[in-house]
């Protein structure tokens, strides 16, 4: 009987084992990999930044420190580095009331929709610039545009300032519209948007402006 | 270093990210894991059917 002439590819029984084999084994895959990712965006916690344990996803008191973004030779990419203290709005936050200011931050990021325009960590528009690294852009470091514009003399307080009164100042093409944030908001936005700055996102966003030259070349993230 | 294989640089380390550190070995091993026992359900429903 072994010569007789059968074809496998129109019997049922073996699609249907392949698409049992094929499906069971993506459903497994799938929640591995599930399980896999909790370990990478698991938030650090403030002993970790102490005793300098590097996280994808820093406590929420990394405000308290300067972020730096140095570009990592055997990654190939941009990595935020934690640097020195920093003070905050002038101050340094205990482990609560950053995560509480964080909260205030990210609460108010959805109410106001941020993501109607810019890009956050990969989901958002392209409309605005993106705010992954935000707080990293050189035009809102000392002697950049942006701080110069606003008339005040940290990056907190100048996104702060510029945040509660954002149709007063030419930052874009397209002019942010006044939400109504609030100066308590504001504060919590920049401590989100700098919490955000300290998370590696494998050098996301790419084209990330290095330099207050770039920028005022029009080379800044998110064209 | 070549593109195939690269050291191993994650901030966490796990199997998935050790897995993608090229662009081909994930496809490798995911191409590996399911068409190879696709072979074996092939040549079992033939024996089958020719029975």
């Amino acid at each position: 009987m072994a010569n007789k002439n059968v074809s496998v590819w129109t019997s049922i029984p073996f699609w249907r084992r392949s698409a049992a084999w094929v499906t069971g084994f993506a459903t497994i895959l799938l929640i591995w990999l599930s399980f896999d990712t909790l370990g990478q965006i698991t938030m650090g916690t403030d002993a970790d930044l102490l005793n300098k344990v590097t996280k994808r996803v820093p406590a929420a008191t990394v405000i308290n420190y300067k972020i730096g973004y140095e570009m990592s030779k055997e990654r190939g990419h941009e990595v935020p580095t934690i640097g020195e203290k920093q003070p905050f709005f002038g101050k340094e936050w205990s482990d609560k009331d950053a995560a509480a200011l964080l909260h205030l931050g990210k609460l108010t990021s959805q109410a106001k929709n941020c993501m109607d325009c810019h890009t956050l960590l990969g989901n958002g528009a392209y409309y605005a610039p993106d705010l992954t690294k935000a707080w990293l852009d050189p035009a809102w470091q000392d002697g950049g545009p942006l701080q110069g514009m606003t008339g005040k003399s940290t990056v907190e307080e100048a996104i702060a300032e510029f945040l509660q009164n954002p149709s007063q100042y030419p930052t874009h093409a397209r002019m942010m519209p006044n939400l109504g944030i609030t100066a308590d908001e504001a504060k919590g936005l920049v401590a989100f948007l700098k919490h955000m700055s300290s998370i590696d996102t494998n050098g996301f966003p790419r084209n990330f402006s290095k330099s207050v030259e770039t920028f005022k070349a029009g080379g800044t993230h998110a064209r | 270093m070549g593109t195939l294989f690269e050291p191993f640089t994650d901030v966490v380390p796990s199997f998935f990210g050790w897995l993608n550190q090229g662009p081909l070995t994930l496809t490798i091993f995911l191409h590996t894991i399911i068409i190879l026992p696709m072979f074996w359900i092939y040549f079992s429903e033939k024996k089958r059917l020719n029975k």
